[in-house]
């Protein structure tokens, strides 16, 4: 039975080598990567052996630690498809025992577990240092390597299970996103420690935790025996042990659990009411904005384009701190920034209902009412983020002399925006996402023609925000009553750009509509 | 279909006694010539360099039930695309009444309820919503609208599946669906495209029904489909479209002649290919 499990697993691998040849060439250059970082890693575990004892052992066992993470994460950030899913041998009508012990023993015959073998073994120099410490360091090498290779598999198929619908993957990959930006700051945190005085202090101080946990107890038993602790080397391997049996027994229960539940399907729900278009007037513009509030909570496409849009300025901020920009002067950018992104996000709206659009066309819709209900749930958005974030902006910045600015600005980026944004859906749509496609899928064609697009909308926004810019910046200068001229200057020119938008907008889509139909068929 | 069961039960108590076939036979033919509901004239349509309506005339006479069958490709869709105004032809005229569908849009598009084939519809809507967008872009008020639903609803069997998603309806619901949508502004003139792809044959007289009614008020219906069977029994008169051309249209009896529809299709349409070539087909292999 193992046999035929671990011969299955090798045919597995074989197959993956059995691709077109551009694919191999891919595959090979992702495993010479993998192996060029493999060595790296062993060469520098290895090197360990030649510092002192306590700055090896903290730098060992972080780094164990980090790696066990990794194996636990990956399979559920990737979505790898499962081979081995338990699901496919439910008919074989094998016991649940000798099913969880034969796919988990397969799993021991994969690329990332001969990488942590690799490592394993480079412990076993990093630890030659008393007999004491090179026998725990052997024993330890089947501990981590078990250890990480079970994890990996129980990640693998909690994954398939948690992201066997397309909505979940999708949401799966905007929350890994927002994990790698939450985790700047504590990157920007680990930028800030002075490593050469306090690097060691540091590491150690997460080591002394992370090392009775199970985290780290199978990476640090053998350094507590070359450090001659033989009570906590002791202890440490039993913790590390123990915890080889929890999530084996987690794995056996994983497998039982498989083995009697179908693949999850996605719940169709029910909706009572109407949600939005109860609430928007019955008419054109109403229902038209209506839908795209409905659609920006139900479609991955927009709730992808709007989940990231607060993130961007995140990240600005913390990179413009890192590089020694006060936090208070930061204060200012996030709003105008979400602004621009917030308008241009309907700057190719059209293309997104594909063809879908014939509606409008049948319906006659004029252009008017179909740029303004496309407009109006990002102003019925957009306008409280710019009078609510400019008023906490104001108060982190710590004065509120700078508030019409704000207000000017980022108000005149929003609304020249969406005005912009109504000539540019109508008069350049280029090919998008398509409906019910993941929001990460690449649309067909697209090219030079979308990135010019996008480009020129952005430079045209900017250029129209550049006087209430400048008399905001006056305003900072040490002009006060500039700040005024700035909120006069960015309401003026966003309002003139957004009705003279519309209105052309309006125009072209009346002209257009066949054509931007006939655009969607073609995408 | 996933409720049969229970649209057969609302079907056959929304018309207690009604015997399904029985108007098909006793259709009398026109006794004066009726006005004219929708006209074509020299509709042309190229794409890149192949020809997929090649100048088309055709009449129908308001309150008429009209079928246009064709093999795949003839241009039905191409057609009933420039007759609702989502396509704009190269040459030629289509006449609502006496307003031009390509000159007077707004007004033309307002007597017309379109299904078109294979374009995509607000599917992350659910049914109740799609019907309402629907309503509410033609210029109803929300009462109406509401009013509407219900009774489109009822008559089409989705009363239980209004509150799901679009994306959820299985192909022959969202048909239904679409079909109910079309008719929400109750136009002069309905132009379907298909209507009967995919659709279970319970509901597929239960939309039959539907539409004959609306004809005997005098609403026209104007449908596609490559089913033989299906346009000679339900339409009053045909049009046989091959490679983008009307090869015959009139009435059903005109077009037909003695023999069957499909007969004469596939006599218009360049007769039965013999399968010559697989004699190995009837010499099996075991």
């Amino acid at each position: 039975m193992v046999e035929q499990f671990l011969g299955l697993k090798l045919r597995l691998l074989a197959g993956a080598f059995r691709r077109n040849p551009w694919q191999l060439v891919g595959l090979v250059f992702a495993l010479l990567y993998g192996l060029g970082t493999s060595v790296l890693v062993i060469a520098g575990l290895v090197s360990l052996r030649f510092i002192d004892i306590e700055v090896a052992r903290s730098a060992e066992v972080v780094f164990g630690a980090v790696v066990l993470v990794l194996f636990a994460v990956l399979p559920l950030v990737l979505g790898l498809d499962d081979a081995l899913d338990p699901r496919r041998f439910a008919l074989f009508g094998m016991s649940t025992t000798r099913l969880s012990v034969g796919l988990g023993l397969a799993a021991l015959l994969s690329v990332p577990a001969l990488v942590i073998l690799l490592i394993a073994l480079a412990l076993i120099a990093t630890w030659s240092r008393t007999g004491l410490s090179v026998g725990l360091a052997i024993g330890s090498v089947p501990v981590i390597v078990v250890t990480c290779v079970l994890t990996a598999r129980i990640a693998t198929s909690v994954g398939a299970v948690l992201l066997s619908t397309r909505r979940a993957r999708d949401v799966t990959m905007v929350a890994g996103l927002l994990l790698i930006v939450c985790a700047l700051p504590v990157v920007a945190l680990l930028a800030r420690v002075d490593w050469a005085t306090d690097g060691v202090a540091v590491l150690s101080r997460i080591e002394r935790v992370v090392s009775w946990s199970p985290l780290g107890a199978a990476w640090a038993s053998a350094a507590d025996g070359a450090a001659g602790d033989a009570t906590g080397a002791t202890w440490k391997l039993v913790i590390a042990v123990a915890w080889i049996g929890v999530l084996a027994a987690v794995w056996r229960a994983l497998v039982a659990h498989a083995l009697v539940t179908p693949p999850r399907q996605a719940a169709r729900r029910r909706y009572a009411g109407l949600g939005w278009f109860d609430r928007l007037p019955a008419t054109p513009i109403g229902a038209i904005a209506a839908r795209g509030l409905t659609y920006w909570g139900r479609d991955g496409r927009y709730g992808m384009s709007l989940a990231i849009i607060p993130f961007i300025p995140a990240v600005m901020v913390v990179a413009l701190h890192v590089g020694g920009v006060p936090l208070a002067q930061l204060a200012l950018l996030p709003v105008p920034v979400i602004c621009l992104f917030l308008s241009w996000a309907v700057h190719n709206d059209v293309s997104f209902d594909n063809t879908a659009l014939w509606l409008h066309l049948a319906a006659s819709v004029t252009g008017r009412n179909d740029r303004w209900g496309r407009l109006l749930p990002v102003l019925l958005l957009g306008v409280p983020v710019v009078v609510v974030g400019s008023m906490l902006s104001a108060w982190a910045f710590g004065s509120w002399a700078v508030l019409p600015s704000l207000i000017g600005v980022s108000g005149c980026i929003l609304l020249s925006g969406l005005g912009l944004s109504s000539i540019m859906s109508a008069a350049f749509p280029y090919p998008t996402v398509r409906p019910g496609d993941s929001p990460f899928a690449q649309p067909a064609g697209g090219g030079s023609a979308a990135g010019l697009v996008q480009a020129f909308s952005f430079l045209l926004i900017l250029a129209l925000s550049a006087p209430a810019v400048l008399f905001g910046a006056f305003g900072l200068l040490g002009w006060p009553g500039w700040h005024l001229w700035s909120l006069v200057a960015g309401l003026g020119v966003g309002l003139l750009a957004l009705v003279l938008g519309t209105v052309a907008g309006a125009r072209v889509y009346d002209r257009r509509s066949p054509a931007l139909l006939a655009a969607a068929v073609r995408n | 279909m996933d409720s049969g069961g229970a649209e057969t039960a609302s079907t056959a108590a929304a018309r207690p006694g009604r015997p399904t076939r029985s108007r098909a036979a006793k259709k009398p033919a026109p006794a004066a010539p009726r006005e004219i509901a929708l006209r074509l004239d020299g509709l042309v349509k190229r794409f890149d360099d192949t020809t997929a309506v090649a100048g088309i005339d055709l009449a129908v006479e308001q309150g008429s039930f009209y079928g246009i069958v064709g093999p795949n490709g003839a241009g039905k869709t191409t057609t009933l695309s420039m007759v609702s105004g989502l396509l704009r032809p190269d040459a030629g005229s289509v006449h609502i009444g006496d307003l031009d569908v390509w000159r007077d849009p707004v007004a033309a598009k307002r007597l017309m309820g379109v299904l078109p084939d294979k374009l995509r519809i607000f599917d992350r809507l659910t049914g109740g919503q799609l019907l309402y967008y629907n309503g509410v872009l033609r210029g109803l008020d929300r009462a109406t609208v509401m009013l509407r639903s219900r009774d489109l609803a009822a008559a089409f069997g989705l009363e239980d599946s209004l509150g799901r998603l679009v994306s959820d309806y299985s192909a022959g619901m969202t048909k239904k669906l679409s079909l109910a949508a079309a008719m929400i502004h109750s136009p002069r003139l309905l132009v379907l495209d298909e209507p009967f792809e995919a659709v279970d044959p319970v509901s597929a007289a239960n939309v039959i029904e539907i539409l004959r009614r609306y004809v005997t008020a005098g609403g026209t219906v104007v449908l596609s489909s490559h089913t033989m069977n299906l346009i000679e029994r339900i339409c009053d008169h045909v049009a046989i479209i091959v490679n983008g051309a009307v090869l015959s249209s009139g009435t059903m009896a005109e077009v037909r002649g003695a023999a069957t529809l499909e007969d004469r299709f596939v006599e218009l349409a360049g007769g039965r290919r013999a399968a010559e070539g697989l004699e190995w087909l009837s010499s099996f292999s075991d």
